[in-house]
């Protein structure tokens, strides 16, 4: 046989192979009153002991309840626990709700409380939550509905621990991490879960179904940001939250099927930097490259008016925060004083002999350009080094950097002050990368951390954010807003300030389930 | 014939332990852990052991290349870190995707190659030559990354012919197909076009004219044949850049081959299954290079394969 010939017959077998492949498979077409929302990257873990990335969250709050959460105004809320007692400092008492039930129709009592915080606490499970559970000492039920949490010592943010999503008692721990989820007493049950292609969820059928609402939810993992502002054009996505290019946004929200729904968000990036360099240790450094970014004009051409200017840590949702603090408006002239002052005056060239190491992933790139940008018109040279995200995350860890950009999403308690700015919590401990350590400093989040009663707490925090506006362990720049696009069809999505999906239990597909075609 | 493949079949054995060693080394050295990856930094110090003895990264380094080597010895490419699952199972699951979408491309990249290289190759400089080769120019200077979402603009969203992403019958494979195969078909194109014009001035061309058979009978009857062996040769030193393109393309169309396994494992430091991956990626390469040589002797009966 000919070499052609050859070909020409493999050709036409592979296209008959793929014709009948099509036929005998399904496409990816929607089932009748689901909605689709598109994803960045795959949940990593199907059981909520496991789960500690973002993705995973939103997905495992749908089908797994917790004893409290948090609600859209970012305050906790009972979810399974109807009532919460506090009678002490170490001591918080759960009331569960009666008669709610997994999604296997057995009914959750306290003990499937107790078993799933045992079995993440067990030594052997080696669950990624056991680190954030070391102030927990004990969790009892000394009835079917009642739960009592004991700390070791008396520790404000309690209610943090009381997130977790309930699996049944006798759960086995996971030997697959894409092993089928167990069930849940969530608004949903995991229909399948297929990693990098997607996760459909439909209703539990032990949970009374809102009228109208969407029969079930397809997570599909999207990695391309252009794909996912497609998909929505064409209709076959319903929802993107905070996955969108800025750029993108006004135009979608021009389209007749979409709808852009902006709301403020609290995930707050800010400027990081190392005190093991002892220029940096040089407050005058610090507050000169505060002066030197202008966060205004970030904020409106960078990212679009996506974002809020921040003052600290905690975003004006949180009900501990001041923002009448120390602000550091754009200043290229102070902040070049400051660096004269600091011993650093610039050479016979103009440039001040200060350089400094940016590390970076290539998603930050672009921004790491304009800080660089901006601290050259003040004298200071950045060399951005961009690295591959698992490098850079390895890199910040170790103190292995002079400047950095980062985010922190979720934060709830201002006790995540403590994590970041106490001398003790230095990695493993916490997350004080850059060895931070002010003794006023310390004695205040120690004081927050232990103490219960909120107004005390209140003026606790007031002094802390204060304190790290005026000392600058980070330099805050903004607090992005959540920004959700979705088909204009879709009723009763409710933005959360921390960018939770809870609101797709009850959410409503009015009209058509397809969008309008596209232009 | 058969003893020649099975000596190149038994020469993939020194190259998977190269490939293995390598990737080895390379995943093992740069920086990142795949237990902090899991856990989290503020993971107790001994969880963090528990886990890496649970792994086998306790052990020496040398130690861990030993498991590894014996492993891929006995066919067992170990358990994926993070899906906790044999890697051999996992890429036996993807492979089959990125095949189809690789063998789609290269199908692509011929069906639009020859004939333009054909029509470029016969007339030399005329109209057809410069609309083929100017394609050819476009189709290699444009990136996957761009050509992907421009189909889908076009074909998904505005004439509603194709679905955007994902896999399922012919209809999801045909963007990626494209958008795999233009840049193959411009490098392919322009190397036949090339080819076929030195063909043209060979004797047995004009043996063949001489004959009385017009241009494209003496084309196609003895030209083409003679002016594919440079183009298989392309074809087989392709198969990586499709393999590659792939990668990209699967991103772009959500398509579950794996290029995304390896991605993902790059990211969660998955030692075993980023080895397992690369070698599947080089042990491809050098099957298809072998099935190049083996069509030489298809195309051209004075190649001997010895």
């Amino acid at each position: 046989m000919n070499a052609p010939r050859a070909l020409s017959l493999l050709a036409t077998a592979w296209v008959c192979a793929m014709l009948a492949g099509g036929c005998a498979r399904s496409t990816s077409a929607k089932p009748p009153g689901y909605i689709q929302v598109d994803i960045e990257t795959s949940p990593t873990s199907t059981d909520p002991r496991f789960s500690t990335d973002a993705i995973s969250s939103r997905v495992n709050e749908l089908v797994f309840d917790s004893l409290v959460r948090i609600d859209q105004t970012g305050n906790f809320t009972g979810d399974l626990a109807e009532s919460i007692e506090r009678p002490s400092a170490t001591r918080i008492v759960f009331h569960l709700r009666r008669g709610v039930r997994f999604a296997d129709g057995r009914e959750l009592t306290a003990r499937d409380v107790k078993f799933t915080y045992d079995s993440i606490l067990a030594p052997e499970s080696l669950s990624p939550k056991r680190a954030a559970m070391q102030p927990l000492a004990a969790i009892d039920a000394p009835d079917d509905y009642t739960v009592v949490m004991d700390t070791r010592e008396p520790y404000a943010p309690a209610l943090e621990l009381a997130m977790e999503g309930i699996v049944p008692a006798g759960t086995p721990l996971p030997r697959l991490a894409v092993a089928p989820a167990p069930p849940g007493a969530g608004p949903f049950r995991m229909a399948s879960y297929s990693r990098d292609e997607a996760v459909v969820l439909e209703r539990n059928p032990d949970r009374a179904e809102p009228p109208g609402a969407a029969r079930g939810i397809i997570f599909k993992v999207v990695p391309d940001p252009t794909v996912r502002a497609l998909e929505l054009m064409e209709g076959v996505c319903d929802l993107v939250e905070n996955n969108i290019q800025y750029e993108v946004i006004p135009y979608l929200g021009a389209r007749p099927n979409l709808v852009v729904d902006k709301s403020p968000g609290t995930a707050y990036q800010y400027l990081a930097f190392n005190f093991r360099d002892r220029r940096l240790g040089d407050l005058r450094v610090r507050r000169a490259i505060a002066y030197a970014i202008d966060r205004e004009t970030i904020v409106r051409s960078y990212l679009r008016a996506n974002a809020r200017v921040a003052t600290g840590m905690l975003s004006p949702e949180n009900w501990a925060y001041d923002g009448a603090v120390t602000a550091y408006g754009y200043d290229p002239g102070r902040a070049r004083r400051l660096l004269d002052e600091a011993g650093y005056p610039p050479g016979p060239d103009g440039m001040r002999k200060l350089k400094f190491e940016y590390k970076t992933t290539p998603e930050g790139a672009r921004l790491a350009e304009v800080f660089q940008a901006m601290l050259r018109r003040v004298g200071i040279g950045l060399e951005v080094r961009t690295l591959e995200f698992a490098t850079f995350y390895a890199d910040i860890q170790r103190g292995n950097y002079d400047l950095t950009s980062m985010q922190w999403v979720g934060i709830n308690d201002p006790n995540h002050y403590y994590m970041v700015f106490d001398s003790r919590s230095t990695p493993p401990n916490g997350f004080n990368r850059g060895s931070y350590s002010n003794l006023q400093m310390d004695r205040l989040l120690e004081a927050g951390s232990a103490t219960i009663d909120p107004q005390m707490r209140r003026r606790i925090y007031a002094d802390v954010q204060q304190l790290a506006a005026e000392d600058l362990p980070y330099v805050s720049l903004w607090w992005q807003d959540n920004v959700a696009v979705m088909n204009r069809a879709l009723a009763g999505f409710v933005p959360y300030p921390n960018g939770s999906l809870r609101s797709l239990a009850a959410i409503r597909l009015a009209g058509a389930s397809e969008a309008e075609p596209g232009e | 014939m058969t003893r020649y493949v099975l000596r190149r079949l038994a020469a993939l054995v020194p190259v998977a332990l190269g490939v293995a060693t390598l990737t080895f080394a390379i995943v093992h050295l740069v920086p990142g852990d795949p237990v902090v990856a899991m856990l989290g930094e503020t993971a107790a110090p001994a969880d963090i052991a528990g886990m890496r003895h649970r792994l086998g990264l306790d052990l020496p380094l040398w130690e861990q290349y030993g498991v590894f080597i014996r492993g891929l010895a006995e066919g067992d490419l170990g358990e994926s870190i993070s899906y906790r699952k044999p890697v051999a199972s996992l890429i036996a699951e993807r492979f089959p995707a990125t095949l189809e979408l690789a063998a789609a491309g290269l199908l692509v990249g011929i069906a639009i190659a020859f004939p333009l290289g054909i029509v470029a190759g016969a007339k030399p400089g005329g109209a057809a030559d410069l609309g083929a080769m100017g394609f050819a120019i476009v189709g290699i200077s444009v990136p996957h990354i761009y050509l992907g979402p421009l189909l889908m603009i076009v074909f998904s969203l505005h004439l509603r012919l194709l679905p955007l992403t994902g896999r399922g019958g012919l209809s999801h494979l045909v963007l990626p197909a494209i958008t795999l195969g233009t840049a193959l078909a411009a490098i392919i194109a322009r190397m036949l076009r090339q080819s076929l014009i030195q063909v043209r001035q060979s004797d047995y061309m004009r043996t063949a004219r001489s004959k009385g058979l017009t241009e494209t009978q003496a084309l196609v009857r003895h030209g083409l044949r003679n002016a594919l062996t440079p183009v298989i040769t392309l074809l087989g030193l392709q198969a990586g850049a499709l393999l590659t393109g792939a990668l990209i393309t699967e991103v772009i169309f959500s398509w579950p081959g794996v290029g995304r396994l390896l991605i993902g494992a790059i990211g969660a430091r998955d030692y075993p299954l980023v080895e397992g991956c690369v070698l599947a990626f080089a042990l491809t390469y050098v099957v298809v290079n072998m099935a190049t040589d083996l069509a030489y002797a298809m195309v051209d009966p004075r190649v001997r394969l010895q």
